[in-house]
């Protein structure tokens, strides 16, 4: 399982889903124990902070406050604020369609990458588990049944496309200039990774049926609040105080 | 390009506050119809289909700033009901990559819902006049074509002031005023760009469809309204 060890160089997937999922796991500081509730608060008060401002400083200055919790915690804060930072750059596509400038780019900007590293806050802090354990009480069953499946699926199919890159390398099957072969090869394997993440992922679900799973997760509810959920929430109470005295 | 990677934020409070209403309702029906499902069988398919398309959606084809969805072959595969709850997981599981914010996750799902549910009727409704694969491909363009206006007309109407954004100033809308150049530039680019992307979709879709036609025909063959689809030649 891609993320039952530390990644290493695997096949550079934009999302780093293998690599968040190891965090997630296997970190002890103040964040990983804080509960999973307080972090999600923590995220709603960062979420409507974004969206209340007009003003791109104090979104700047709450960045730098989210940017200090992640460090402090003892997170990869370099690779957590790189990770926040691929939000902007869709940001300044849809800053193309509007007349402004700097002022609006920076508060356009800011209002993704800041929100973004409060997102990334959450899922590197909280083992996944936990998550839907909480999505779970909110959602429907079949809801969070295909949120946990699309999630476990997502590492099988990590796991798949290390595999099929070097099999497709090793046979041959990118060649230089050749748009139509390399693309004609790439569909049949994106096919092919279909087909067969359908079959790992029925054969992981039978699996989990005979261990008696039955569409909810085994943990389930909120949890109640921790004596380390003063970091979050304390952290994104900052956040919106920042937003709404500084206007 | 029916996916907005627009931040939290920047859309009227009204509009992304009515994508997550109108996204909760078509969920609804989506799950009223889908109570008599075969878990086993669909909860699988459901994760795999849509982890692919968040893995496609990760794969950025750089010169144009495209990535390609799957949308249509989730529609396909899925039926529309299942194929709208993958629509639904993928978006929430990008927003909180910080791929798009969180408040525009209903109307991103609504977008790429809608892909799903209009390729897999488009595709129902072509029945076996064209091969599969040719089938899957126009399909997939009449789509993304129809999709993407719809794209341009949410842009449009939530074309909000940059003094607005700025200032707090509630100044309505660039829909209620002149005609907007921004937004005429934005659909001449998303228009243009996006042609070139709906073929590169079109000739993935009917690829992958082809190929699960050949290899794993029963994918193809769910219930739609009680009656056995084949995929066709």
């Amino acid at each position: 399982m891609a993320g039952s060890g530390p990644p290493g160089h695997e096949v550079p997937v934009m999302i780093d889903v293998a690599r968040i999922d190891y965090w997630a796991a296997s970190g002890t500081g103040p964040l990983h124990r804080a509960s999973a509730l307080s972090k999600v608060i923590f995220l709603l008060l960062v979420v409507t902070a974004s969206v209340m401002t007009h003003n791109p400083y104090p979104l700047a200055a709450g960045y730098v406050v989210l940017l200090l919790q992640v460090a402090s915690s003892r997170l990869p804060w370099l690779r957590v604020v790189a990770l926040s930072l691929y939000s902007a750059v869709f940001a300044l596509l849809y800053g193309l369609s509007l007349r402004g400038g700097s002022m609006a780019y920076a508060l356009l900007i800011l209002k993704a990458v800041t929100p973004a590293l409060a997102m990334l806050t959450l899922i590197v802090s909280t083992p996944y588990p936990k998550i839907f354990g909480l999505l779970s009480t909110v959602l429907p069953e079949l809801l969070s049944a295909g949120l946990f499946m699309t999630y476990r699926t997502l590492f099988i199919l990590l796991d798949m496309m290390d595999n099929f890159a070097v099999s497709i390398r090793l046979r041959g099957g990118f060649s230089p200039g050749s748009i139509y072969q390399n693309g004609a090869n790439i569909s049949k394997g994106i096919a092919m990774l279909l087909v067969k993440a359908v079959e790992r992922a029925t054969r992981l679900y039978a699996v989990m049926a005979v261990r008696g799973y039955h569409g909810s997760m085994a943990r389930t509810g909120t949890g109640g609040f921790r004596r380390d959920d003063w970091l979050p929430l304390g952290t994104g109470i900052i956040v919106l105080t920042l937003v709404l005295i500084w206007r | 390009m029916t996916h907005m990677h627009i931040p939290d934020g920047i859309l009227p409070v009204w509009l992304w506050l009515s994508g997550l209403f109108l996204m909760a309702l078509a969920l609804s029906v989506c799950l009223f119809s889908l109570r008599s499902m075969d878990a086993k069988k669909k909860i699988p398919l459901l994760g795999a289909v849509s982890a692919v398309m968040l893995v496609s959606m990760s794969l950025e084809i750089l010169p144009i700033a495209y990535h390609i969805n799957l949308s249509v072959v989730a529609g396909i595969l899925l039926g529309p009901a299942l194929g709208f709850i993958s629509a639904f997981i993928t978006n929430l599981i990008l927003a909180l990559m910080g791929h798009g914010g969180i408040t525009v996750v209903g109307l991103n799902t609504l977008l790429l819902g809608s892909e799903t549910v209009l390729g897999h009727t488009l595709f129902s409704l072509m029945g076996q006049r064209l091969p599969v694969f040719w089938r899957a491909a126009v399909v997939t363009v009449l789509t993304l074509f129809t999709t993407t206006l719809l794209l341009i007309g949410i842009v449009s109407v939530s074309h909000i002031d940059v003094d607005a954004v700025l200032h707090g100033h509630e100044k309505g809308v660039h829909a209620e005023a002149a005609p907007d150049p921004a937004i005429s530039t934005f659909a001449i680019v998303v228009l243009s760009l996006g042609s070139i992307g709906w073929l590169i979709e079109a000739a993935v879709t009917g690829a992958v469809v082809k190929f699960v036609a050949q290899v794993k025909p029963d994918l193809l063959k769910h219930r739609l309204h009680g009656r056995q689809r084949s995929p066709g030649p």
